[in-house]
């Protein structure tokens, strides 16, 4: 039984609170996150244990995961550093697979924001190991206008992983 | 397997994370490969469409095997650029194919669509590196 061992202030993600079903955020993972000071790169922080059953044929971290990460990396991670708590539809994504993972790595995804306007916002994300970049995405995600649903019913849960 | 169209036929041989988020179907039509999977709950985000991360991991899925079957190389995502178009539907049966739009002895570009029963959800442009003729795969288990 592999266990994550996330690094410390990482929390897991409850994702389906009230939910009858896992979603798809709770299938692929688990997935944690840290919140860090505002301002900082670490405000919000995104991380995983690579496992399995994230991975390709060939062992190593399946670029479908590095997406995945990715686009929530650039909806809820961008969002939050945008101070808005709605659900954040994407618009483009781009991805670049500079390196791979392999199972048991640590892996990070960062946002940084690079404009918000009334109704898009574009950010940077890199997916790391360590120092060394696995994954750039440039991505551009929609702001709802009027309230709309808030970014589902995701929690931070408060015991220990 | 049920609620299957015609001609497809499941890839079994997936493992990792194509086998923990299939089944995912394929079938050759004039040469050309296209996938298909029925989204489900798991596959679902928030707002209980399919998320983009798995839309996004099944057209690069597409779009490799495009390559595999015109020019019989192996080949790995470099970049993927895609746009979102419309929801994908839980249910609804969901299709993606690529096209090779060109290709030299290491690089293709590909553009893939992934679509429902009634409209398009993504469109992208990919370029993908070729592994050597000589190299397999290396599978580990």
């Amino acid at each position: 039984m592999l266990v994550d061992n996330p690094p410390q202030g990482f929390l897991r993600i409850d994702f389906d609170r009230g939910l009858p079903d896992p979603t798809f955020n709770s299938h692929v993972g688990p997935l944690y996150a840290k919140r860090g000071e505002k301002g900082t790169a670490d405000e919000f922080v995104l991380g995983f244990r690579v496992r399995p059953h994230m991975c390709n044929p060939a062992g190593g971290l399946h670029g479908g995961m590095m997406m995945t990460v990715a686009d929530l990396v650039g909806t809820m991670g961008a969002g939050t550093l945008a101070g808005i708590r709605k659900f954040l539809p994407t618009v483009n994504m781009t991805f670049d697979f500079v390196a791979p993972a392999k199972v048991g790595d640590w892996v990070e995804g960062r946002a940084e924001l690079v404009r918000v306007t009334r109704s898009l916002i574009f950010s940077t994300i890199y997916l790391t190991v360590g120092e060394e970049k696995i994954l750039r995405a440039s991505a551009i995600a929609k702001i709802p206008s009027g309230e709309g649903p808030a970014f589902g019913k995701a929690r931070l849960e408060r015991t220990p992983a | 397997m049920s609620n299957v169209p015609p001609d497809f036929r499941e890839l079994t041989e997936a493992t990792g994370f194509a086998a923990a988020n299939g089944p995912w179907f394929e079938k050759i039509e004039n040469g050309r490969a296209i996938r298909g999977f029925r989204p489900g709950p798991q596959h679902a985000n928030a707002l209980g469409i399919v998320h983009g991360g798995m839309l996004a991991a099944f057209l690069d899925s597409a779009m490799g095997t495009a390559v595999w079957h015109v020019l019989k190389r192996r080949a790995v995502t470099i970049r993927l650029s895609i746009d979102y178009l419309g929801p994908g539907r839980l249910g609804e049966w969901l299709q993606a194919e690529g096209e090779v739009v060109g290709h030299d002895e290491h690089m293709a570009q590909v553009r893939g669509r992934l679509y429902g029963p009634r409209h398009d959800v993504l469109a992208s442009v990919g370029s993908f590196a070729l592994l050597s003729r000589h190299r397999t795969v290396n599978v580990r288990s």
